[in-house]
């Protein structure tokens, strides 16, 4: 069985009946091998189709994700059930639940990095107040805002008014946890929180993929809000250093906020400053001013200095890409898609009202990035596979582009590896405005291809 | 991906009743057990089935049985039919499985413990019914089915499903309005298979519960007790355990009485 991965969490899926007879054979070498492969930060076994389960059953399970959390560094837990199946899997573990338990993959993703710019508020209650504790903070280090219900009394008065909340946290435990560093998205802001003493740890709990994801679909601003780190010694400085340099290949720009030097040295800090990483006191200091973002480039405004310019071999490759458009096109709504015009120049887009798109980054042998512009009907035609046929809104329409433009990726993938060509790819990107996107494109110049399904016209558009 | 002219092609590719199997039913009816395996004795392919199914663990008997007239004598006329039944089924399986793995004679077991514990169930849920009994044959056809339409298309629904949890039962009915279960209810019309049986079977899928209160129970039964069997080791190994969505809500109200008739000898 392989596992669904959405906001970088893999959530394996058995149905029926789970004991330590049938459990092992739901997870195969090859399966496990497959997801070692995956770029995620959660690995789940969701229980919403389990109907029963005992503990020799949930033990096969706790092993294997534990291997699989030794060796990607990932949390790893169940998800989906209900209050029984919650007290069951506690008195089953008590003191050796090292494992993180979400009652829903809702209330996981909110623990979570993703590419989105979302601020949730989540109440949270739990009987343990080291519990409550934990999850607010690492809620908060994601960028939520969690109201913590400090009693049984409270939590339930606040939870009639359930509208009020995004989520409510409950029977919810986590287990060890915080193996990667917090990271959330703050307009065009990527922001990491870090904390305690920092070593040359730091290259195993920092998601150098997730980075390099983020640089390639666009973000040029990386915040390192240091507010609890206590201190950091030679190992870290030169990672981030390296960080920087790397960084400057995309004219992306690095900040510290908060780092107290009590325990540095001050010559650290000149250190990081030589390599281009900035300083600020308090996080406000950039995210309040528009003037500093637009020039450190979290603003479509800002000027890129090194454009980086499509390549010989990216356009020799661009057939596989519209291939790979194609067939999913194909594969997801039965209808023959034609290629109409391809031309390389910059983005055009006639009329952005009432568009959305969604992009997907590449990188490895080369890089790169499609972007897929559509009519908002046309989007939901084409995801109606993902979608069904219930009516949705703008938010469910954008969920399933990014789960459409992955599919064009994954393809790209396999396509170009045929050839002995390794990529690996992003998180997707959806845009509800294509003027944000067009600002985000900074004018760069990709190969622009009009293409058509059943009548319906949208955009292809591949660049670096 | 799946096209109407797939569908429309393997429903073409559904093959008549042959006629001594159904001169074997139409005895089987009458009551004519002896006539029904002299018929049934002149097809060897018949012959073998019948022996192969019968003398499974699963069936119980202590001995071998091989001669034909014993077989329909203890089978008696639902089992004899519900066995009948579950051979028609067989023709229509692949002769090689390649999106499940599955081989005859792993589907034969998965046949043989659906019709033996379905008999169970309907005992304890006191249903005295010829067809109640062979409704569960044409269950594993959604299996067939599912088989033939996306056995040529496992990539691209393993690259939907690595975004998307969706099952084979979703995709279809989105891609064409028509899901495994209603293919399932042509064939049953195609080889005349009475009316109740495909309506049991489209309401065990467990998506569209029936107005009859007793079809319903009956699908909420059918719909547990297949992802009871699809839970085993050798059919997760076969990819079976995903292929439909288990709806865990229409069968949480007999759970309990599920499991304790399940562990009852």
């Amino acid at each position: 069985m392989r596992p669904t991965v959405k906001d970088r969490i893999a959530v394996f899926n058995p149905q029926g009946f789970l004991d330590g007879n049938n459990t092992p054979v739901f997870l195969t070498v090859d399966d496990i091998r497959a997801t070692e492969q995956l770029s995620v930060d959660m690995v789940l076994v969701s229980l919403k189709k389990v109907i029963f389960f005992n503990k020799n059953g949930l033990d096969v399970f706790v092993k294997l994700l534990n291997n699989l959390r030794a060796k990607m560094r990932v949390s790893i837990g169940f998800c989906d059930y209900d209050h029984q199946k919650f007290q069951a899997i506690v008195k089953f573990y008590e003191k050796d639940l090292n494992f993180s338990l979400f009652k829903t993959q809702k209330i996981a993703s909110l623990f979570a990095s993703n590419n989105q710019e979302e601020t949730h508020t989540v109440l949270i209650y739990n009987e343990d107040p080291s519990q409550r504790s934990t999850m607010a903070i690492e809620l908060f280090d994601f960028g939520h805002n969690p109201v913590i219900a400090q009693s049984k009394k409270e939590f339930e008065e606040k939870k009639q008014h359930q509208e009020a909340y995004y989520a409510v946290v409950e029977d919810t435990f986590l287990g060890l946890f915080g193996q990667k560093i917090a990271t959330r998205v703050s307009g065009n802001a990527i922001i990491y929180t870090i904390s305690n003493y920092l070593d040359a740890t730091i290259a195993d709990v920092f998601n150098l993929d997730y980075h390099t994801n983020s640089l390639n679909v666009g973000f040029r601003l990386f915040v390192f809000d240091a507010y609890k780190v206590v201190a950091m010694n030679i190992h870290a400085l030169n990672f981030f250093s390296r960080l920087s340099s790397s960084a400057t290949e995309y004219n992306a720009t690095l900040c510290f906020v908060g780092l107290t030097l009590e325990k540095t040295p001050l010559q650290f800090k000149e250190d990081l400053e030589d390599s281009g990483i900035l300083f600020f006191d308090h996080m406000d200091d950039i995210l309040k001013n528009k003037e500093l973002l637009e020039e450190l480039g979290a603003s479509s405004a800002a000027m890129t200095k090194h454009k980086r310019v499509l390549t010989k071999t990216l356009v020799g490759e661009l057939p596989r890409f519209i291939e790979a458009t194609v067939s999913t096109i194909e594969m997801m709504t039965s209808a023959t898609a034609n290629k109409e015009a391809a031309n390389i120049h910059q983005l055009d887009v006639e009329d952005t009202q009432d568009k959305v798109a969604s992009s997907i980054g590449f990188y490895g042998d080369m890089d790169g990035m499609i972007v897929l512009i559509f009519p908002k009907e046309i989007a939901r035609k084409t995801c109606e596979l993902l979608l069904g046929e219930a009516e949705h809104d703008i938010d469910a329409i954008l969920d399933a582009l990014a789960e459409f433009v992955n599919i064009i990726g994954g393809r790209v993938k396999s396509l170009l590896s045929e050839k002995g060509v390794a990529l690996s790819i992003t998180l997707p990107r959806t845009y509800l405005k294509v003027d944000d996107l067009l600002e985000m494109m900074q004018n760069k110049k990709g190969v622009q291809v009009d293409l058509n399904f059943a009548g319906d016209k949208f955009v292809f558009f591949l660049t670096r | 991906m799946i096209t109407q002219a797939e569908i429309a092609s393997f429903i073409e590719r559904i093959p008549p009743t042959p006629a001594i199997l159904k001169n074997t039913l139409r005895y089987v009816e009458q009551g004519e057990l002896t006539k029904a395996a002299k018929t049934a004795a002149q097809d060897k392919a018949l012959s073998l089935y019948l022996t192969t199914l019968v003398n499974k663990p699963i069936y119980g008997f202590r001995n071998e049985i091989h001669d034909l007239s014993q077989i329909f004598g203890i089978l008696g006329t639902s089992g004899a039919q519900q066995v009948l039944f579950n051979y028609m089924m067989s023709l229509l399986s692949p002769a090689k499985w390649e999106l499940f793995k599955l081989n005859q004679t792993l589907f034969y077991d998965l046949q043989a413990q659906l019709s033996t514990r379905w008999q169970k169930i309907l005992r304890h849920l006191a249903i005295n019914d010829k067809e109640c009994e062979s409704a569960i044959t044409l269950l594993p056809a959604s299996i067939i089915v599912c088989e033939a339409l996306f056995k040529a298309h496992q990539t691209d629904v393993e690259q939907l499903r690595s975004v998307k949890l969706l099952d084979y039962n979703t995709i279809l009915y989105r891609l064409s309005k028509l899901d495994l279960f209603d293919i399932c209810e042509t064939i049953a019309k195609t080889w005349e298979f009475s009316p109740q049986i495909a309506l049991i079977v489209q309401c065990a899928s467990g998506i569209k519960p029936s107005a009859d209160p007793q079809i319903n129970q009956m699908g909420r039964w059918m719909h547990l007790q297949l992802f009871h069997t699809l839970s085993q080791s050798a059919f997760v190994e076969a990819r079976l355990n995903d292929f439909i969505d288990f709806q865990v809500e229409f069968v949480e109200e007999i759970y309990e009485e599920f499991s304790n008739l399940m562990e009852t000898p």
